[in-house]
């Protein structure tokens, strides 16, 4: 079964089952299941210690084992959760790969066997240190196979560092050895004649390295005499003397004559360098002075000096031909070089001494090296307006648009110009100084440059369009014309404050929240409308994705009407959103946008073709979902529309979806999407957003995948990230609710309403019981109609929590309740941006069919608190929960039961699955995780069917909310005393409470 | 002849217990240009068909014991009698006065001392000692041989035999060379310092102690709280697949490998397989990951 699932997730096929023991942590009854798993409660769990268990697991032989671990995708699929010890094998193997990649690797024998095996350097070796430092104990675990299955109070097993060693040596030869038989690489040189009978050593070496088969066939003492030779051989790689407190090192010194003589001498001084401090250097004419056998240097102590210092030499004489050189002198000290000499000596016999364990120092400009020969572009503040573009007249640029440029060849920090060029290119060596300065250039950057100029001189006049500007002005490593690359991009006039606005620096004119905003904004809610408007005006699509309750919906909303303000253009836009929000949309604009005439796309009897477009004329806004968006992309696309906004924007965070395609397709002057999971952390995601929202910026999928995605998820590549978010982050506005300037705008508990649709089944199964009810009342009196009233209460909410409550059939969950799947959507959020959240509801029932379907959908724990879970359980789960960032994100909690007396601080959101219609009995809920302790803003979530009971009774407390205290007092029973009239009129289905 | 040691030479010789074995199983025995140098001046014998007899002794380990002092050495080799045949190699000593002189040439250059301590001859070190006048290797008339076996022919079997295993010698320590000429490693260290050194005085020596820190491991049972976690040491690994600095950079610090395949020497034809395996690890690292764009 295991196989299977492993086929069907990765599409991989292990070759085998096998039953291995392990020592577990466990208790009397049984292991431990390990943390990541989901456990179902039990207080009772005591740690016994370790006991051995019989195991089903997979086999892999290394070569599949390392490329299963290599090719698991970053983010495991949805339902399956990568364990600890896993993801540091994937961490071991991507060391195993570098060190191959790296062609540090060597052919050696081992049990009579050819093998390849890693070589691991000084650096590299602090890097195994702390891959066996980091390693789970959980890898120890497995048992020698054998009789005795009981493990051994001493060290028994293999060390963390003899496993990682081990595991870096089959990967490495079973990897070596495979892309050579791929390859059908054959090492041994063609015989001859005729093969002789017997197979010299030297030869099945070389196949048995590069064959299936690594056995050496020949009797034992030939392959150990054999084996020994290449051991010693091997043996030169390691430093010449790993125990003394010195070894020798090498310092370049570039030739300190008058500058522009590329001609002058350098210098390689020979020193003992002291290993406990590399700046301690003792100049290599000091210890030929040395008269005794032992000598002190800066106070540390040396056994013969000279020979130690003579058998460095005479190793390294064996790598560096400048070495072996200066050895011809009776006490060499310094060797001299030319230049291109000089260059060999950094390009080669640097690198490899210093892998040879020696000291070597050379001049900082090679080791910062990368001034290379490239264009300083400026971009020319277009005056003669009419002469680039219509647009950036009325200040709109447009990522198209184009603009003007000067351009200088640029080395490092001096410019070059083309004769000072042509000079260069008589140098035979690609060591030049300019100014002062040596730099490496090689000459096919030379001939690349002097192209340029020619070119530039046949074709006049420089322009690129602004993205290109943008790109390069924010630090995207790329090349124009003929692979020559940008250095540096200066900009005068508008284009300068563009520049320096888009990277933050420069700070963005305050828009006026607009006088139809029927409400008000917190500061950072008007920096971002100010935000999207400045976008807007450069014609360049914006995500803003601001944590979730930052009020992202009323930013947009108040940009739509900002828009509607200052412009005169009068196209509609397009919302596109999940069914899920819909409702919320449709609620948050009336609200704060009654000016705004919206229209609703969706359903089965919405409108088509030029029907469409002609009631979409008559909008503002047009909402409608990405499932209808797909179909009806006919209709859609009969408009121009001024926006395309897109909400929950992680819809389209596969480029290959229809969906994603379809609404890439969709015309519009401007371009917006909303997301509150932090896109800069899925790559995919963020490429398909941006892609959206500015076609093309970040290239082609397949050269974003291999420049930044790759390289930033898979080896964390520091410069690379900083280099994409340079040139995403213009674009992307996110705002974090811990950011200290946002806390200072919000009050310390924010809660907002959750609006959602029934489906037409909760519809369906809702307007029955209420029919029922209406009709039983009406022939029934005092306590009868009461009861009556308040069991039909009570269904009407199970109904809308999940029909499958109100069945209590145990029928699945999936997409049957338009709440259920909501509250999945924003715990997603949640996860993504590693909060915690607590979830209230009053039905245990919901409660437990809750934790099993968000612990499946989510793949994450959810603790479930009801009021008959025993005191001992329940604070081990509030320990649990508390316990920072590793306990379960989320806590599930009847209202009765967790309702007081709990401490959940460690949860800053807070969903009210269901309503109590009690404002004190709910804010006491709230105030579970509202408490002192907590440091975070709390931010709550209530739940509010449209059309439904839940609305009705939202919308009486809310307007008039003393009253209600009054009226409502503790319970729920005062619904019972209203009119049938009434009743029909609060409880009876709205049209707009469905989905479709 | 032929009869005679046709009725002799079936009979095989007493096996030897703990014999000194040479490592070569095949082909010529002794691997540096030194240790050829040295077995090239046994074979200008003309020895015939002992050569190779001698050379089977030298790899079954019948030579039990060896034993060099300055100018001569003494070893026993187990032949076909229950005795073993006592044998001596005597070697005509350079002279005091041309040792100087040869030590002299030798000092000159660092590389000689260089070579020599990092376990190597170094090449043009024959033009030191002929500069002095005098020889680094022993020629015929240079040496005189001895074996109690009843061989008539002198070098016999036995002594090329201990020919052979002082050639594997000399492989791992030319010094060795400079001893049966008369100087051992430690003079020639000490003279070589003495004509480097300056008349500075030497600064006095102060022991100090090094402990090398060791990493205690705990054992698996007291690792129970953290059973299922990595540490943080995991980040500092950071693995980063990339092309090497230099191309067959391990290759190009091992050099020469002590085997040649027909007249290529075996590191001469690894470069490919450097090329092939880096590649393709180069290729998987920057593989589409289908898997995450799926």
């Amino acid at each position: 079964m295991l196989k299977d699932e492993m086929a069907a997730i990765f599409g991989m096929n292990p070759p085998g089952v096998k039953t291995i023991i392990c020592s577990l942590p466990s208790t009397k009854k049984g292991p431990l299941p390990s943390p990541w798993l989901i456990k179902e409660d039990s207080a009772d769990e005591v740690l016994s210690g370790l006991s051995p268990w019989q195991i089903e697991a997979l086999a892999f032989d290394p070569r599949a084992a390392f490329v299963m671990l290599l090719d698991l995708p970053v983010h495991p699929p949805p339902g399956i959760v990568f364990a600890s010890s896993l993801r540091f094998w994937i961490a071991a193997a991507r060391f195993s790969l570098e060190l191959i990649a790296r062609e540090q690797f060597a052919p050696a024998i081992r049990d009579g066997a050819a093998r390849w095996t890693p070589i691991i350097d000084e650096d590299d070796q602090t890097r195994v240190k702390s891959l066996a430092k980091s390693l789970p104990p959980s890898c120890l675990a497995l048992e020698e196979e054998g009789p005795s299955r009981k493990r051994s109070k001493e060290k028994g097993g293999p060390s963390p560092l003899q496993l990682v060693e081990s595991f870096i040596d089959l990967t490495t030869d079973a990897f070596v050895r495979w892309s050579l038989i791929t390859e059908k690489t054959k090492l041994e040189p063609d015989l001859g004649g005729r093969p002789p009978k017997a197979k010299p050593l030297p030869r099945q070496f070389l196949r048995a390295l590069a064959g299936e088969d690594p056995a050496l066939k020949a009797p034992l003492k030939e392959v150990t005499a054999f084996s020994e030779k290449i051991q010693r051989w091997l043996s030169q790689l390691k430093p010449p003397s790993p125990r003394a407190p010195f070894r020798t090192c090498f310092r370049l010194d570039a030739p300190t004559g008058p500058a522009e003589a590329s001609d002058g001498v350098w210098q390689v001084r020979i020193f003992l360098q002291s290993k406990d401090d590399k700046s301690l250097l003792v100049p290599a004419e000091e210890v030929w002075k040395a008269r005794s056998n032992t000598a002190i240097f800066l106070k540390r102590k040396i056994n013969n000096p000279q020979e130690h210092l003579l058998a460095e030499l005479g190793a390294a004489s064996r790598i560096s031909p400048e070495i072996e050189r200066c050895l011809q002198d009776a006490c060499p000290a310094a060797l001299e070089l030319q230049t291109h000499e000089a260059y060999r000596f950094l390009r080669e016999s640097a690198p490899l001494l210093e892998q040879n364990g020696f000291g070597v120092l050379l001049p900082s400009w090679w080791e910062k090296r990368g001034s290379r020969l490239g264009l300083k572009l400026k971009l020319i503040d277009p005056e003669d307006e009419t002469e680039i573009d219509p647009q950036i007249s009325r200040g709109l640029f447009g990522l198209k648009s184009i603009v003007k440029f000067d351009w200088e060849l640029a080395l490092g920090d001096s410019t070059l110009t083309e004769v000072e060029l042509r000079d260069l290119i008589h140098l035979k060596v690609p060591l030049i100084q300019v100014r002062g300065e040596w730099v490496e250039l090689p000459p096919e950057e030379i001939e690349t440059a002097i192209g340029f100029f020619e070119k530039k001189r046949r074709e006049g006049t420089d322009a690129i369009c602004l993205e290109e500007a943008i790109r390069l002005g924010l630090g995207a490593e790329m090349a124009i014309e003929n692979d020559l690359p940008v250095l540096k991009v200066e900009a005068e006039g508008r284009i300068r404050d563009m520049l320096s606005r888009l990277s933050g620096k420069g700070e963005i004119e305050a828009v006026d929240v607009p006088a139809s905003f029927m409400g008000t904004l917190r500061p950072y809610q008007t920096k971002g409308l100010s935000w999207l408007s400045y976008l807007h005006r450069l014609r360049f699509g914006a995500c803003l994705a601001d944590d979730m309750g930052l009020g992202k919906t009323v930013e947009l909303i108040a940009f739509l009407l900002h828009q509607r303000a200052i412009e005169d253009l009068r196209r509609p836009s397009l919302l596109i959103c999940p069914m899920s929000v819909v409702g919320n949309w449709q609620r948050e604009l009336d609200r704060f946008a009654p000016s705004l005439h919206v229209m609703i796309h969706h359903g089965a009897d919405r409108l088509s073709d030029s029907e469409f477009g002609q009631e979409a004329e008559r909008n503002d806004l047009v909402i409608t979902t990405y499932a209808t968006a797909q179909r009806d992309e006919e209709s859609l696309s009969m408009i121009r529309w001024q926006n395309v906004v897109l909400d929950e924007a992680q819809n389209i965070k596969n480029p290959a979806a229809k969906q994603t395609k379809t609404v890439k397709r969709i015309k519009a002057d401007q371009r917006i999407a909303l997301t509150g999971t932090p896109v800069e952390n899925r790559l995919s995601e963020l490429w398909s957003i941006m892609d959206f929202l500015n076609p093309g910026y970040l290239g082609p999928a397949k050269r974003f995948h291999e420049t930044f995605a790759l390289p930033i998820e898979r080896y964390r590549d520091q410069e690379r990230a900083e280099r994409l978010r340079r040139m995403t982050q213009p674009f992307i506005l996110r705002r974090l609710k811990t950011d200290p300037s946002i806390i200072r705008d919000l009050p310390d508990k924010v809660e907002t309403k959750v609006y959602y649709h029934l489906t037409s089944e909760q519809a369906t199964l809702y307007g029955a019981v209420v029919e029922d009810m209406l009709e039983k009342i009406e022939s029934s009196a005092g306590i009868e109609r009461r009861g009556l009233i308040l069991a039909a209460l009570t269904k009407l909410k199970q109904i809308c929590n999940h029909p499958a409550l109100f069945l209590q059939d145990g029928s699945p969950l999936d997409g049957r309740s338009g709440k259920l799947t909501r509250l999945e959507e924003m715990l997603e959020e949640v996860l993504a941006s590693e909060d915690k959240a607590l979830i209230f509801t009053q039905f245990a029932g919901m409660g437990a069919m809750l934790k099993h379907h968000l612990q499946e959908k989510l793949g994450c724990e959810a603790l479930f608190l009801h009021g008959k879970t025993p005191k001992k359980q329940r604070d081990a789960m509030v320990q649990r929960f508390q316990s920072g960032q590793d306990g379960p994100p989320f806590f599930i909690l009847s209202l009765k039961a967790g309702g007081f007396g709990l401490n959940l601080t460690a949860a800053s959101r807070v969903f009210h699955f269901d309503r109590w219609w009690n404002p004190a009995v709910e804010n006491q809920a709230t105030d579970r995780a509202f408490r002192i302790g907590q440091h975070k803003n709390v931010f709550v979530n209530k739940f509010v069917c449209m059309g439904t009971l839940e609305d009705r009774i939202d919308r009486m407390i809310e307007d008039k909310k003393e009253l209600a205290e009054a009226v409502i007092g503790t319970g729920e029973g005062w619904l019972t005393e209203l009119s049938t009239e009434d009743l029909r009129n609060v409880l009876t289905l709205r049209c707009d409470a469905v989905e479709d | 002849m032929g009869g005679y040691w046709g009725y002799y030479e079936p009979r095989r010789p007493k096996e030897v217990e703990d014999g000194i074995k040479a490592k070569s199983r095949r082909g010529a025995i002794g691997e540096k240009w030194w240790s050829k140098r040295w077995v090239a001046l046994l074979e200008s014998f003309n020895m015939g068909a002992r050569l190779g007899r001698g050379r089977s002794y030298a790899r079954k380990g019948q030579v039990i014991s060896i034993e060099v002092q300055k100018g001569l050495v003494r070893s026993k080799v187990q032949g076909v009698r229950s005795k073993p045949y006592e044998i001596e190699i005597r070697f005509a000593l350079i002279a005091d006065d041309d040792w100087e002189k040869a030590i002299e040439a030798m000092g000159s250059k660092a590389i000689f001392a260089a070579k020599l301590l990092s376990g190597e001859m170094p090449k043009d070190i024959e033009d030191a000692f002929s500069d002095a006048g005098c020889s680094l290797f022993p020629g015929k008339k240079d040496i005189k041989t001895d074996c109690s076996c009843p061989d008539w022919s002198n070098p016999c079997k036995h002594i090329a035999a201990v020919y052979y295993i002082m050639a594997e010698k000399f492989d791992d320590d030319p010094f060795l060379i400079f001893k049966l000429l008369g100087r051992t490693k430690e003079e020639i260290i000490e003279a070589l310092r003495e004509r480097r050194a300056s008349t500075l005085p030497a600064e006095e020596v102060e022991a100090a102690d090094d402990a090398p820190p060791d990493l205690d491991e705990c054992p698996l049972e007291e690792r129970l709280d953290h059973f299922w976690e990595f540490g943080d040491e995991l980040q500092l690994v950071a693995p980063r697949p990339r092309p090497p600095e230099v191309s067959c950079a391990v290759l190009k610090r091992l050099g020469d490998a002590p085997f040649s395949i027909d007249k290529s020497n075996l590191a001469s034809n690894l470069p490919r397989a450097y090329e092939v395996a880096g590649q393709a690890a180069r290729k998987m690292a920057a593989k589409n990951g289908a898997l995450d764009f799926a």
